[in-house]
């Protein structure tokens, strides 16, 4: 187990290595207009240099590759350029990741329970109504883009008199949370309910639940001790990477309702061209990513012993 | 004989299938006797596995005992429709031991906990007294270091031994009857001998009734008291293991021995039914087997025979044993078995 988490520990950092420098790179490749602030067109050549050099822009990318991991290292990232001028972008951000996490959290939260509710019950009556209820629903939150149904959860819900919901978010009003979270959950809601399902059927068709019938075990004593558990095994290999990414929020839900998140944030600073906020949103979003599945594994080896023993000495 | 154990009269199974309905066992009658060691042979699709998951409840959802009855301990199984009924008997009265070990066992939990279930539901142990049930159980199936095993998982154990754990879960039930479908399909020969020594050791300890499903005929004359003999969803012959080895009546049965290697004649092509088993979706007029009987009389086409009676213990369904039938001689190796038997057993 040690082993696996270490071989698994070190090939994600190589990962986040070759993300970290990939993204580094890409960001060289734009256009430069940003470091100037507003006042490009009031700027002599002169002075545009001097400002390129002072962002050690005008070095080659090897140099420049070495002094930002230098700076990471150092817990660096550099400062805003537009956005807050001369703040240190880990100070923006921090202010961000507590609306984005907060929101995630509670997404979770109901997208799992209720995932995995329609997902059971999908299982249960499959073939019969209620599963094909429930697929419609995960059809359409597959099919129709999601920037449509939000919008119109947004216009339409926000319409009906009786629930007085506000179009947008304040963080005063405990109200105006509902929308944005139950719009956040929407998707990972079908997204669990059609894995579980299906990982639940593939269960139900095992030997080892025929036999644990003939043992005289009852359907439910079966769903508990047998199916739940070994359905859920596939899907806690997706379920940190899906924790971790509430952290970095929902880019459109955050925008559509202005909630003060790293999402919101995100489209702002790329509209902006603040390229060392932009360097660094990406770096933490690619960075949860890689730990999130890497999470993912070491869990799925917790839940199952095939994994845990694979080279452990176990028979075959 | 003393009174059956379990007594199956006239059962009739059907499926749903995309709209047909198939009868998978027709009007098939059985009696099983306590103590004793039944084999139900018959080629793939005959019912065999069917007809014995009809006994605990085990069809698969889209079947269902059309009509028939299945006395057990004074009750018609037959007419139990819910689970809770089922559950009853259930692993509790009547167990099963499945065909593939490998995949029989969850992966994901311990040997020691699988076969502890069984122990919690039917024998009433739990905690310390059903954990030190399991590992005695364990070393009576026939597992070293059962304390170590105890906490391993199935991919842990080679197929053998798996099996042995299955036939564990199956003793942990303590059934009064135990159904073995085709237990030693998966295994390898050399296997195969030990686990059907260890179920026969069990059988004498639990003092349970042995119900076998194979189509290895071997298997059968190994530790068969009594054999029926199914096709296309009906007993066709039964009898004890001697009087159906060596004086079998139905031309079904006699085709089923003809085409075992070991009895064939060296240099002749091994020999092989033709045809193939009637469809079952469709109505079965008369002997269900005529078809591809080279011996059918006309009537076998037209009404379906009665069982005769051959000896006490002897039974066949098949016109030949009409007094009014011409006299149809057996095949080639099954009167050269006749008349080794005879030889050897006067």
């Amino acid at each position: 187990m040690l082993k696996y988490s270490f071989k698994r520990l070190s090939q994600s950092l190589v990962t986040v290595f070759i993300v970290v420098t990939l993204v580094f790179l890409l960001m060289r490749l734009l256009p430069v207009e940003g470091y100037f602030g507003d006042g490009y067109d009031k700027l002599t050549p002169e002075q545009r240099e001097a400002i390129l050099r002072k962002f050690g822009l005008l070095d080659p990318w090897y140099i420049q590759l070495k002094n930002f991991y230098a700076s990471l290292f150092k817990g660096d990232l550099g400062r805003s350029i537009i956005y807050r001028p001369d703040v240190p972008v880990l100070n923006i951000i921090k202010l961000k990741i507590p609306y984005s996490f907060a929101f995630g959290i509670v997404a979770i939260v109901l997208s799992l329970t209720a995932g995995l509710a329609m997902g059971i019950h999908m299982a249960r009556e499959k073939g019969r109504i209620w599963d094909r209820i429930w697929s419609s629903y995960i059809v359409f939150i597959n099919a129709v883009p999601s920037a449509v149904y939000l919008l119109f959860i947004q216009l339409y819900i926000t319409n009906i008199k009786l629930f007085r919901l506000p179009m947008l978010f304040d963080r005063h009003n405990t109200i105006s949370w509902i929308l944005p979270a139950i719009s956040m959950s929407l998707g990972g809601t079908a997204g669990y309910a059609m894995w579980m399902r299906r990982y639940m059927v593939d269960q139900l068709n095992q030997d080892y639940i025929r036999l644990a019938r003939a043992k005289g075990m009852s359907d439910r004593q079966i769903m508990v001790k047998h199916v739940l558990r070994n359905a859920f095994v596939p899907m806690a290999q997706y379920l940190p990477a899906s924790v971790l990414f509430t952290i970095s929020g929902s880019i459109y839900i955050e925008s559509l309702y202005s909630i003060p998140g790293m999402g919101g944030l995100l489209v702002d600073v790329i509209q902006r061209q603040d390229n060392p906020l932009v360097q660094t949103l990406v770096l933490i979003y690619s960075v949860l990513g890689i730990f999130g599945l890497f999470l993912g594994d070491i869990l799925m080896a917790v839940f199952d012993p095939r994994i845990r023993l694979e080279k452990a000495g176990g028979a075959r | 004989m003393n009174e059956p154990i379990l007594s199956v009269r006239d059962l009739v199974v059907k499926f749903s299938l995309r709209g047909q309905v198939l009868t998978a066992i027709r009007k098939a009658s059985l009696d099983l006797y306590e103590g004793e060691t039944l084999a139900i042979v018959g080629e793939s699709g005959s019912g065999k596995s069917v007809f014995t998951k009809s006994w605990i409840g085990m069809l698969d959802a889209n079947g269902w005992i059309d009509s028939g009855s299945i006395m057990f301990e004074g009750k018609n199984l037959a007419t139990y429709t819910t689970e809770p009924e089922w559950l009853t008997i259930r692993g509790k009265k009547l167990a099963m031991v499945f065909q593939d070990p490998m995949t029989a066992l969850n992966p994901l939990r311990t040997v020691g906990m699988q076969i502890q279930e069984a122990l919690e539901l039917h024998q009433d142990l739990h905690g310390e007294q059903a954990r030190a049930k399991t590992v005695e159980i364990l070393s009576e199936v026939g597992i070293d270091e059962p304390e170590m095993r105890y906490s391993q998982y199935p991919h842990e154990f080679s197929g053998g031994m798996r099996q042995r754990v299955v036939i564990a879960i199956a003793v942990a039930c303590n059934p009064r009857i135990l159904i073995c479908d085709e237990p030693t399909t998966a295994l390898d020969v050399t296997i195969q001998a030990q686990i059907l020594e260890l179920i026969r050791g069990l059988q004498r300890k639990m003092g349970a009734t042995l119900v076998y499903i194979t189509h290895d005929l071997g298997v059968v004359a190994n530790v068969a008291d009594r054999v029926a003999v199914m096709y296309a969803g009906e007993i066709i012959e039964y009898g004890t293991v001697e009087e159906i080895f060596y004086d079998a009546r139905h031309p079904y049965t006699w085709a089923l021995l003809s085409s075992l290697p070991q009895l064939g004649i060296k240099g002749e092509p091994l020999y092989s039914i033709r045809g193939t088993p009637p469809n079952l979706f469709a109505d079965i007029q008369g002997d269900a087997f005529a078809p591809r009987n080279p011996n059918a009389l006309k009537i076998d086409f037209v009404k379906g025979p009665p069982f005769f009676q051959v000896s006490q213990t002897h039974f066949a369904k098949t016109w030949l044993l009409d007094p009014r039938a011409p006299r149809v001689e057996p095949p080639a190796t099954i009167k050269a078995m006749r008349d080794k038997y005879e030889r050897y057993a006067l």
